[in-house]
């Protein structure tokens, strides 16, 4: 893995114990120029977790706590006249100045502000009367969700949430885990030591380069042929869009990325696989007591890998 | 190669005819399998490809070998220099440079297998002379004999006793009588029979050292045609061992264990064939034969009459038998219903369309029978060609391709163990290995799993040592699972998968 992550991941660590795994997803999502859908009970550390973030890479973090009454110009900002100069002045919302974006509860939202949040994170920039204005970069959206106490609730409809390039979940801490996390917030704010091991323009370079990894045709048909399988699969009603297998794509790159490598692997698809998907297909009514993830095992382990299919006509230029 | 395959056409076509016009077992035995070994070439090519096979195997995989190439294009040539001889000429290498340059095929400078190729060349370049010379000396001899026996007197009776001899011998096994010459009865066979037995063992001296398939063809054409017109039928397991002798002589020298058996095989096709198609004696086919054999009884009768040093007494009752036959021939003709007898009896003898499309049938299957038992032979054989086309990949130009096709060698040998991990990334199969193999192989493994991986899905270059990693993984797992196969998986190794090839 490149150094400079391992120390971002190391940062984040020391706040939110025992779940690296879950941070890991976060960076690469990060790494992908994606936003991420954090679907969790309240109280395991998702802000903190989007604060330490921000910290550990030097990004402007913005909190917005979702209710049905946040309006969308809370999020883009509003023109408002201004009668010493006679004229309209912008006032920037929450979205304009932020790297990274807590969106908490999202499904307590207005529709209207959900679909404003989704335009943005999509474009990337907010167009208010008319003026567009770009957004900062890195862009990055945690949005969470809770899955409990869902009283007056919209949830994000199945076509938004496509959005997310992944849907993690943190999950609550292990004894170990949660023993540590206890002695460390003893006296002191854990988060307060997080450095700045990474600076935003790295970052912004890093994206890049992530985004230049190679990938060859034989993982590009992998892909497709996993998003075709899973269209035709018993247990799925919806399979994986095109726009999934696009999203597969960019994060396998970002994972070859982290792992050092400039180059795509079967396992690197394999790796990031469920997490992109998990949220974008639909089960089947009559596959009860399955897990949308289970559908998505049974596709990795049908589906032909790379290593073991040879494109007609492969030969090594 | 185009002669050769005129020659063969040729000899086709010669066989059948002797073929229709014999009806002897045995003798069909012999035409057939002469008839297929003038086809061997064709049939080689068709069903077997050594010479392929030996390219590659031959072809050393080690890493050393792969810098060979240049150097042999560019190492071993010279500036040409007047007083070279001309046939040493690098005529390719001379166009490309724009200058005379000379081969020079110093032995430090070949690789060990071309070293022995050529050590041989030049042992057989110094026994050449000495074969020669001994060629000449049986040909000389050849002639000499057959003079001898044409113009000594005694000789010449002799052999006309020894003719009589066959015959009376013939008359015992077959049916039908031929005429005898006219010899005194105490007229000594010996010197005859020397000259004969010198006579034969000189033809087969040229034949052996010639080394030319057309004699050896020829004998075999004539032990047949000796067969047919003296009617002696020798058993079949006897002209299947003489075939077996003019093939062995006809063949090259390194005689290949390939070879034998593909020989045996087909003198079994043949002997099979021969007695499913034709078992008995067919008709018009005997007509036919009956015909023939009466045409070459009157040519023999006419060209015996025009030797001229026939003793007076034989050629007196020669003559008065050529009258006596001649007057009643007349006579014959003179009575018209006889002749128009003569005219319904070749009427009836006349072989029709229906025969000669039951021949193509007979013919059609014959080829279809002789085929037959070469089929599982093409497949092996593709399968194997297979197999070492996807060895060539090991020592491709690009080091990437090779390591490539390497790992799924790799792979294919743990799939063919049963050691297969299904459908995992090949990374990942690592849990899956034997666990008898030298320490450390998981780590080799996985090392060469990761530059597959780069070989497959980057445009990275790969270098020649990491060629040589993946190589050296090869080797020691075929080493490794070979040695713990049991004899079926070894089987199914060399000739199933054809994965296992032996190494020099």
């Amino acid at each position: 893995m490149r150094r400079e992550l391992e120390q971002v991941l190391a940062e984040i660590e020391k706040v939110i114990a025992g779940k690296r795994e879950t941070i890991e997803k976060i960076l690469l999502a990060l790494l992908a120029d994606g936003h991420v859908l954090l679907d969790d009970v309240p109280g395991v550390g998702k802000t903190t977790l989007a604060v330490a973030f921000s910290r550990a890479v030097g990004l402007c973090c913005q909190r917005v706590q979702f209710t049905p009454d946040v309006l969308p110009s809370d999020l883009t900002g509003f023109s408002m006249y201004d009668q010493k100069s006679g004229s309209f002045v912008y006032h920037p919302g929450a979205l304009n100045q932020a790297n990274l974006l807590l969106g908490d509860e999202i499904n307590r939202a207005a529709s209207k502000t959900q679909s404003a949040l989704l335009e943005a994170m999509e474009e990337r920039q907010v167009t208010v009367d008319g003026v567009a204005y770009p957004l900062q970069k890195p862009f990055l959206v945690i949005a969470t969700q809770n899955s409990v106490g869902t009283a007056g609730t919209q949830f994000l409809p199945f076509a938004q949430m496509d959005r997310f390039l992944v849907r993690v979940s943190l999950g609550y801490p292990d004894h170990e885990a949660q023993m540590a996390m206890l002695r460390d917030r003893q006296g002191k704010n854990p988060l307060d030591t997080v450095q700045c091991v990474l600076s935003k323009e790295a970052l912004l370079s890093m994206q890049r380069e992530a985004q230049q990894v190679t990938a060859k045709d034989a993982i590009l048909d992998y892909i497709s042929r996993l998003a075709i399988a899973s269209r035709s699969h018993a247990m799925l009603q919806i399979g994986i869009s095109p726009r999934g297998a696009l999203f597969v794509d960019r994060m396998a790159k970002a994972k070859a990325y982290m792992e050092g490598r400039d180059y795509v692997t079967g396992t690197d698809v394999q790796a990031v696989f469920l997490d992109v998907c998990a949220h974008r297909v639909l089960l089947r009514e009559t596959a009860i007591r399955q897990r949308t993830e289970d559908a998505l095992r049974d596709l990795i382990k049908t589906v032909e890998t790379p290593d073991h299919h040879r494109l007609p006509g492969f030969k090594k230029t | 190669m185009k002669k050769r395959s005129i020659g063969s056409v040729a000899w086709l076509l010669l066989a059948l005819c002797l073929y229709f016009f014999e009806n002897n077992t045995g003798t069909r035995i012999v035409l057939g399998c002469s008839l297929l070994f003038a086809l061997l070439p064709i049939l080689r090519r068709l069903f077997f490809s050594p010479d392929h096979a030996e390219r590659i195997t031959r072809q050393p995989v080690t890493i050393q070998s792969f810098s060979y190439k240049e150097e042999a294009d560019s190492g071993d040539v010279r500036l040409y220099q007047p007083g070279d001889p001309i046939n040493r000429m690098h005529w390719k290498l001379s166009a490309k440079r724009n200058e005379w340059l000379i081969r020079e095929s110093g032995p430090e400078t070949l690789p060990r297998d071309m070293q022995a190729e050529s050590a041989a060349s030049r042992d057989a370049a110094s026994a050449k002379p000495k074969k020669k010379r001994l060629l000449l000396f049986c040909l000389s001899a050849l002639l000499l004999l057959l003079l001898c026996l044409f113009l000594l007197p005694s000789a010449r009776c002799g052999a006309q006793a020894l003719c009589n001899r066959l015959f009376e011998a013939s008359e015992q096994a077959n049916a039908y009588v031929y005429t005898r010459f006219p010899v005194p009865e105490d007229q000594s066979i010996a010197l005859a029979g020397v000259l004969l037995a010198l006579i034969l063992s000189c033809l087969l001296g040229v034949t052996l050292l010639s080394g030319s398939r057309f004699m050896a063809l020829c004998l075999m054409a004539g032990g047949a045609a000796f067969q047919m017109y003296f009617g002696l039928s020798f058993p079949a397991w006897l002209n299947v061992l003489l075939l077996a002798a003019f093939a062995l002589w006809m063949r090259k020298r390194p005689w290949k264990c390939g070879d034998a058996f593909m020989l045996l095989v087909m003198v079994l096709a043949v002997s099979l064939t021969v007695a499913l198609v034709w078992p008995g004696v067919d008709a018009a086919t005997e007509a036919a034969s009956e015909r023939a054999r009466d045409l070459l009884s009157q040519i023999v009768r006419q060209t015996g009459g025009t030797v001229k040093d026939l003793s007076q007494e034989a050629y007196e009752t020669w003559h008065t038998h050529t009258q006596t036959l001649t007057w009643g021939e007349r006579e014959a003709r003179a009575e018209k219903e006889f002749r128009l007898e003569t005219v319904e009896e070749e009427q009836v003898s006349m072989p029709r369309w229906i025969d000669y499309l039951r021949i193509a049938l007979l013919l059609l299957l014959t080829a279809a029978l002789l085929i037959l038992p070469f089929l599982p032979f093409l497949w092996l054989n593709a399968h194997r060609k297979k197999a070492l086309e996807a060895r060539k990949a090991f020592s491709s130009q690009n080091a990437g391709e090779a390591v490539y096709a390497i790992f799924q060698q790799v792979i294919a040998w743990l799939e063919a163990m049963g050691l297969g991990a299904g459908n995992l990334p090949y990374r990942e199969w690592t849990f899956r290995l034997p666990s008898g193999m030298q320490p450390g192989y998981e780590q080799r493994f996985s090392e060469c799993a990761a530059l597959f991986e780069e070989a497959a899905y980057s445009d990275h270059a790969l270098s020649e040592e990491q060629r040589g990693q993946a190589l050296s993984l090869l080797d020691e797992t075929e080493r490794a699972l070979y040695a713990r196969a049991d004899w079926k998986q070894r089987l199914r190794l060399k000739y199933g998968d054809c994965l296992w090839i032996e190494k020099a």
